[in-house]
């Protein structure tokens, strides 16, 4: 019943009887005249772009009679959104694709509850730390049919550059190794990530052990072998004690090197870097359908109680024989 | 007391120098006082007359060439230029400063390779500078240079935006805290202190934040500002009539310090490798590994970015301008290809093919991409490579490393050059290069009758490398190098 495709009369139905324009999220309506839409009419991709709504009846007309595939508004606001000109700032988005998540315990071939649950706590983290470290508050999270959205609109961020976003994503992914070797007034100090609780570190040790509790002995992870695997499996309860250093000792330090790299260098397609750092993206629109997976993209009010199969299901779903 | 103008010039006190100065009458004259600092600098070594810099000119070139002789010279004598550290030259030396400055804006621009190196050795000289000076006189200067700019006690990490844009700083490396950075010591106590458990919170503020972190910061604010100053010199410069001939001479002069190391000890990514590259016929072996699996097609996704961004400018440069980092001069493509003869028949089929082999074929869905292709040659968005549409589009430089693992991060899979190199091109110069130096050493050696050694000795474990002059050889289509 779940996450099949929806055919064009499930479409129509949808748009007909459930959609409706006053549920798009706020942060869209207000911004609906300088965002760039675009849309998928025939499941080949976003290639109905550059289109402009003067106001939301524009938006709920065009949508109900076209019952698009697939429908989407730029992450940028425009002076010209018709010409894509005159960029004036845009969203800072993360996009958490459950499918491409890069240490995935459930292994399966497509998307399932398994892994959306995972993709969700890999949202849970980046919004603490959005919020925790970088400050930020203008934040929405969008269940996007196969995961999940993060659209931050803090004024603060939405002028940054790409290689600002890309700075971002690294920090809150943790893609690099923090240094282990401090000095101070000539003496040298060791100080591994997990006994630093606060700042980059955290987060760092944060990424480690959400990837180091997912993997399994199929799991590849450049430089890390079976044997290291068997041995992180084996261990690796100590973790959810917070018992870093035990862990470390048992694995053996040059092998857990090894491991915290690979991990790093993965947990770079935590989120989808490209959506991320591109000015000018169009995201799915909240509320259109997945047609792909016939799920509604939903805002998410609170993330702890949010379940895709009772809050993202469209009623055609149920319909069908 | 050292002058806060002595490690950063912009400063106020470093501006009052120059307008103490007022105008460029008698920059050129003979500074007695200057030649006598140096000469009686207890630390400095002089071998000859001309090492002694006479005026403000002089100092200035003095300062590059510090720079670039540090960077390039293995027997570097840090000696001959202990002047640059002595704080008694600081009004000549801000002066010239101000001098380079101006003088590269006025005639190279922003994004030069001359102000490349201008800011960088503005930041080398400040960290020397440092290192010098006592550490309580060091932590006193660097407070205040760092309150002129972050006048408020808290600071949000987005003040930093210019700085992470032109990656001075990596945000990792900041120490964060609701979005605030954190710097202070009793801010790190009452945020951090209760968290902090079996360790001494004091030790560990001096160990993550301490003199070092505030250093960074300051070292790397006062480059941005040297940059951003570069650039308002520019973009004055396009509106003044004439430019001073004495700027415009420093400039030719910066340029000719910069252009040395190239011809006496090799400069930039070769990483000691001598004398200019030579573009020649695309040895496949020396690519690196990213380049090698996206030649093997890229899946549905990444196929767009991986042919069009990635894999068309990096062949088009490593065929034609595999030069053009360490030159940062930019060309077109007919400038080292006249009749686009290359570009027709060894450039674009490898891309083509490269492209028919992603699943699903590129061209079969998006035949609209080959313009794209064009364009990203220089071309303009046209179906056919015509030299009048030359220029319509810039030729796409090659991707770095850091963009590779953004924008295709299935591509990046590392081998141990890569950990050296930040550009796919870097690897493919340095692999191209330890052949051509191997089969030079080689040759040598054969000369010397003495071939079975040297294959035993010289190239133990660059087996890599053996197997390349091997395939160069026996390969016709890879042509000599």
């Amino acid at each position: 019943m779940y996450l099949k495709p929806t055919s064009p009369n499930e479409r129509r139905q949808y748009y007909r009887e459930e959609w409706d324009v006053k549920n798009i999220p706020d942060y869209i309506r207000e911004s609906l005249i300088q965002r760039e839409f675009g849309f998928d009419h025939m499941g080949r991709g976003p290639n109905d772009r550059y289109r402009v709504f003067k106001n939301m009846d524009y938006l709920r007309k065009f949508m109900r009679y076209r019952a698009p595939f697939a429908a989407y508004s730029s992450v940028a606001f425009y002076h010209k959104p018709r010409r894509r000109d005159g960029w004036i700032k845009a969203e800072l988005v993360f996009d958490v694709d459950a499918k491409d998540i890069p240490i995935r315990s459930c292994g399966c071939s497509n998307v399932c509850e398994v892994c959306l649950n995972q993709a969700k706590d890999i949202v849970h983290g980046l919004v603490d730390t959005i919020k925790g470290d970088l400050g930020l508050s203008n934040i929405h999270v969008v269940y996007s049919g196969r995961g999940y959205h993060i659209r931050v609109l803090d004024d603060l961020v939405m002028g940054a550059d790409s290689d600002v976003r890309s700075q971002i994503v690294k920090y809150l992914v943790g893609s690099d190794v923090p240094r282990s070797e401090y000095s101070n007034q000539g003496m040298k100090y060791n100080l591994e990530h997990f006994t630093i609780p606060f700042a980059y570190p955290q987060v760092f040790t944060n990424r480690m052990k959400q990837a180091i509790l997912a993997v399994n002995l199929e799991t590849e992870i450049d430089g890390v072998n079976k044997n290291i695997l068997k041995a992180v499996i084996k261990h690796r309860d100590l973790l959810k004690d917070h018992q870093w250093g035990i862990f470390r000792k048992n694995i053996g330090p040059i092998r857990y090197h090894k491991l915290v790299k690979g991990i790093a260098s993965l947990n770079l397609t935590l989120v989808d870097a490209k959506v991320s750092i591109d000015l000018k993206r169009i995201l799915r629109l909240p509320t259109s359908l997945h047609s792909g997976v016939s799920m509604i993209s939903t805002e998410i009010k609170n993330l702890e109680t949010f379940d895709p199969f009772q809050d993202a299901v469209p009623k055609f779903v149920y319909e069908r024989d | 007391m050292v002058s806060i103008s002595f490690l950063n010039p912009l400063s106020p006190e470093g501006k009052d120098i120059v307008r103490e100065l007022g105008s460029f009458e008698g920059i050129s004259q003979d500074i007695p006082q200057l030649r006598s600092t140096v000469t009686h600098n207890p630390s400095q070594e002089i071998a000859d007359d001309s090492e002694i810099p006479s005026n403000f000119l002089e100092l200035a070139l003095k300062r590059i060439e510090w720079y670039v002789k540090k960077k390039n010279h293995r027997e570097f004598n840090g000696r001959r230029y202990a002047y640059l550290s002595d704080d008694q030259i600081t009004k000549y030396d801000v002066i010239s400063f101000y001098l380079l400055c101006q003088a590269i804006g006025v005639k190279f621009g922003p994004n030069s390779r001359e102000t490349r190196v201008m800011v960088e050795s503005q930041g080398d000289l400040i960290r020397e500078r440092l290192g010098k000076l006592h550490v309580d006189e060091a932590r006193q200067l660097v407070e205040q240079s760092l309150h002129l700019y972050l006048d408020d006690d808290q600071v949000h990490w987005t003040f930093f935006e210019e700085l992470l844009s032109s990656r001075k700083i990596r945000l990792t490396e900041l120490i964060l805290d609701q979005g605030e950075l954190i710097l202070d010591h009793q801010d790190f106590m009452e945020r951090f202190g209760p968290k902090i458990k079996h360790r001494n919170p004091l030790s560990m503020y001096q160990l993550l934040i301490g003199d070092e972190l505030k250093e960074l910061i300051m070292i790397k604010l006062i480059m941005q500002e040297t940059e951003d100053y570069i650039k308002q010199v520019h973009e004055k410069a396009k509106k003044m009539v004439e430019p001073n001939p004495i700027l415009l001479e420093l400039a030719e002069q910066v340029a000719e310090v910069l252009s040395r190391p190239m011809q006496s000890y090799g400069y930039g990514s070769m990483g000691g490798g001598g004398g200019p590259l030579k573009a020649g016929p695309l040895n496949h072996q020396a690519f690196p590994p990213c380049v090698k699996k996206a030649l093997e097609g890229i899946k549905s996704g990444g196929r767009n970015d991986g042919i069009v961004l990635f894999i068309t400018p990096f062949i088009s440069y490593a065929r034609l301008y595999p030069d053009v980092f360490r030159m940062n001069i930019t060309k077109r493509v007919s400038d080292q290809d006249p009749n686009l003869e290359k570009t027709e028949n060894e450039v674009l089929p490898l891309i083509y093919e490269a492209a028919q082999r992603c699943v699903p074929p590129l061209f079969d869905d998006q035949p609209q991409e080959k313009v794209n292709i064009n364009a990203k040659l220089g071309f303009g968005m046209h179906s056919t490579l015509k030299m009048e549409h030359e220029g319509e589009t810039t030729w796409y430089t090659p991707m770095s490393c850091e963009k590779i693992k953004l924008h295709l991060p299935p591509l990046c899979k590392p081998d141990d050059l890569c950990k050296k190199i930040g550009n796919p091109l870097s690897y493919y110069n340095r692999r191209i290069w330890e052949v051509n130096n191997l089969k030079t050493e080689g040759s040598k050696t054969q000369e010397e009758g003495d071939a079975e050694k040297h294959s035993k000795t010289e190239v133990s474990g660059v087996q890599k490398e053996t197997d390349l002059t091997k395939s160069n050889t026996s390969d016709p289509n890879s042509g000599g190098l």
